[in-house]
């Protein structure tokens, strides 16, 4: 056995601190090492070729690299190390930077020492390397989107126009999402209902889209390139094959129930679409208020209104189950609830409205037909409070973060507002403005100035009624003075929360979520749209609040990693896998129920002898397995418990010979 | 007082109504009308048809609330009972 090993400077990052001279001289004496040197930066053109140079000339087998995280480089030493015909495998990274130079930059000579023992370590562990081939698994190349917003929509015809099969899964009862509800979109006030149907419909038409709507995913088994989800579709009780959308059945319908899609500002029927322009335009009966129960079927009027016959009482939900490789998550958000800011009279006072809502009002298709009215007593509004910030960066309210969209639409709000109701009167409360993107802060300047919108910067410490006013004390911290303002209606720009049911989700396909509930991206800055669990992609503002050019940037982000996984035709995985020494193995079967991706199963022989199995495509090389078998009878390659052992005996410097 | 929220569109939605009509003298008081009526609009009267029985009315209250769904006379065992369109 011939190991080298190779220090790193790092400039001054690792060579500032360390004795890199005596580190040098005693890796060079430890046993087994033919070789040991270092350069200024190894990472480097000149300093991988110095690497591979001294593989060849020197016939090593092993090799150590003591420099950064191998979260930083290990691929590129990898690579480096194989193109010179040495197996990545036996190639081991000592990280002497991020867990020595840059944490012990005030104690050089102890941080050299320590330095010595991780190098120590990783020799140590590099001795008992073996080499490893990575293992080929079948990819499905179909892609599950989960979420019908246009995060979904765009990744799903991103997806499919590059020529692969894509199922879409929506909730509700037709595609759209949060988009389908606004009225126009900051700064260019393009009517979203005007942008957003026609993707709409080419989701619906596009020969590689599975459509589901009100549908939900179930659960979802195995791992990337072979998922098995298990999609419920929910009973509409209305025939999609049959229904023409024409509505008769709604106009007959005896039952009125206030619309989720305008907020509960509207009313719709027992038997609905949520809008007009819903894809797909068919309807749907809301069994908990419909007058029929699965029992008794009491009244009958939207079946004898519908011409074509469409109406089944008797529908059963389905379950449909698909085979897929990658999942994208586009799960979208929730507002915080208005009963969460009852200083701000939140879920008090019926003028008290959500940015959602007021959305809703100035929307042509919404419940007004784009007059905005109190929803009190109808009357047309004459002075609007607008407070941003509502919940959002408070850590009292449980978020600390900023929502991003707010300070454009609440702009965009006031500006809607002055040109549905002229002689009104406008009053933002901010804490800042941030308008940061294309144009944003041009449309700003123009609200506050064109439009004489009062902008205050200050916050609200209360709303409370007086007669049929809401009062409004806040503060103007400009001019130092405490303010009152009777309004006819407030709206809040209420936070954004992650959309109920992800952390349940998240759950069920093992992606991490952060404290707030959106999900986790791998990296922020350099893998933005993927999940550290391998094949689940993330899009919109499931991960993080978002307006909707970042959105749809985000998904046809998702969407290309996707088409680049399935531009193999097998999925190449990393070797580091449980596997089983069936000498040891006695079939105890601990480790099955350790095991987090069900990897593992006992066998049982003919003869009756008992052992373990491992299912390579879903171990995830955790070591759970390893840790809990009394018998030594199961190893995660790359990492085995003699390559462990050795690591630990060299840290704590015992004799290599004890 | 705080008022509540009202539904803003209600005067674009048609609702069908009926109006139940009873034959009073074919009523055996069982009750199924009344038992089965979504909308609960029906009640048992205070006086007695000819052949002693409680039949179906329309408390004050409750009128103009049926929606015709017309399962009252489907129930009905003695065709005592029928809804006309109102609309």
């Amino acid at each position: 056995m011939r190991i080298g090993v190779f220090i790193c400077h790092c400039g001054k990052n690792i060579a500032g601190v360390l004795d890199i001279k005596r580190l040098v001289e005693e890796a060079a004496k430890l046993k087994d090492v033919a070789y040991a040197t270092d350069y200024v930066y190894l990472c480097s053109e000149p300093g991988q070729k110095e690497i591979q140079q001294k593989i060849k000339e020197l016939e090593l087998t092993h090799v150590v690299i003591a420099a950064c995280s191998p979260k930083m480089h290990a691929t590129t030493f990898a690579r480096a190390v194989e193109e010179v015909g040495l197996n990545p495998y036996l190639l081991e990274i000592a990280n002497i930077r991020e867990q020595c130079s840059w944490v012990h930059h005030d104690a050089p000579e102890e941080a050299t020492e320590k330095a010595l023992e991780i190098i120590r370590a990783a020799v140590a562990k590099v001795s008992l390397a073996k080499p490893l081939a990575p293992i080929t698994v079948p990819l499905t190349r179909k892609v599950l989107v989960i979420g019908g917003g246009i995060a979904g929509i765009q990744a799903a015809l991103d997806i499919a126009n590059g020529g692969f099969e894509v199922y879409l899964v929506e909730r509700s009862p037709s595609l759209g999402g949060h988009m389908a509800q606004l009225s126009e979109t900051f700064p260019t006030l393009d009517c979203s209902s005007c942008i957003l149907t026609p993707r709409m419909v080419e989701v619906a038409r596009h020969p590689n889209i599975h459509l589901f709507t009100y549908a939900e995913v179930k659960n979802v088994e195995g791992i990337v390139g072979q998922y098995k989800v298990t999609i419920e579709q929910k009973p509409r009780y209305v025939d999609p094959d049959k229904c023409t959308g024409c509505g008769d059945c709604a106009e007959a319908c005896p039952v009125i129930v206030p619309n989720e899609f305008d907020q509960g500002l509207g009313a719709r029927k027992a038997v609905y679409v949520p809008f007009p322009q819903a894809v797909p335009l068919v309807y749907t009966i809301d069994l908990e208020h419909c007058l029929n129960t699965k029992r008794l079927i009491v009244c009958e009027q939207c079946y004898h209104a519908c011409g074509p016959k469409a109406i089944n009482y008797l529908m059963e939900p389905k379950e449909i189950e698909i085979e897929v490789g990658a999942i994208v998550l586009a799960t979208g958000y929730d507002l915080l609830p208005l009963e969460a800011l009852k200083e701000y009279g939140g879920g008090i006072y019926p003028d008290v409205l959500s940015g959602l809502e007021f959305e809703r009002l100035l929307s042509a298709s919404g419940p007004t037909g784009g007059i905005v009215r109190r929803p009190s007593d109808g009357k047309i509004p004459k002075r609007v409070v607008f407070i941003q910030c509502a919940g959002s960066r408070d850590p009292e309210h449980g978020c600390p973060y900023c929502s991003k969209i707010c300070c454009m639409y609440t702009a965009k709000h006031a500006l809607l507002y002055k040109h549905a109701v002229p002689d009104g009167e406008a009053y933002v409360f901010y804490i800042d403005v941030r308008a940061a993107g294309k144009r944003y802060e041009e449309f700003v300047q123009r609200v506050m100035e064109e439009e004489r919108i009062v902008y205050l910067r200050g916050k609200v410490s209360k709303v409370f009624q007086r007669k049929d006013k809401l009062v409004v004390w806040g503060v103007d911290t400009l001019s130092g003075m405490a303010v009152e303002i009777e309004a006819d209606m407030v709206v809040l720009a209420t936070a954004i929360v992650p959309s109920k049911n992800t952390a349940d989700l998240a759950k069920l396909l093992k992606a991490p979520i952060d404290e707030f509930g959106f999900l986790n991206e791998v990296h922020p800055k350099l893998r933005p749209v993927e999940s550290s669990a391998m094949g689940i992609y993330l899009a919109g503002a499931a991960q993080a609040p978002k307006d909707i050019p970042d959105t749809v940037s985000q998904a046809s982000a998702a969407a290309s990693k996707v088409l680049g996984l399935f531009s193999q035709e097998e999925l190449s995985l990393e070797p580091i896998k449980a596997e089983v020494n069936l000498e040891n193995c006695d079939g105890c079967a601990y480790c099955v129920d350790v095991c987090p991706f069900d990897a593992i199963t006992l066998v049982v022989e003919e003869d009756g002898h008992k052992h373990v199995e491992v299912k390579k495509a879903l171990c995830q090389g955790c070591g759970c397995c390893m840790a809990t078998c009394p018998k030594e009878g199961i190893n995660v390659a790359g990492f085995t418990l003699n390559q462990l052992k050795a690591q630990i005996h060299a840290l704590l410097k015992e004799d290599e010979d004890d | 007082m705080i008022k509540k929220r009202m539904l803003l569109n209600l005067d674009k939605l048609k609702i069908p109504k009926g109006k139940p009509i009873v034959f009073a003298e074919r009523c055996k008081g069982c009750g199924l009308c009344i038992e089965y009526c979504p909308k609960q609009v029906l009640s048992f009267s205070d006086d007695y048809n000819e052949k002693g029985y409680h039949y179906p009315v329309i408390p004050p209250e409750k009128e103009g609330e049926c929606i015709r769904c017309g399962f009252c006379r489907q129930v009905c065992p003695d065709f005592a009972i029928y809804v006309e369109d109102e609309n």
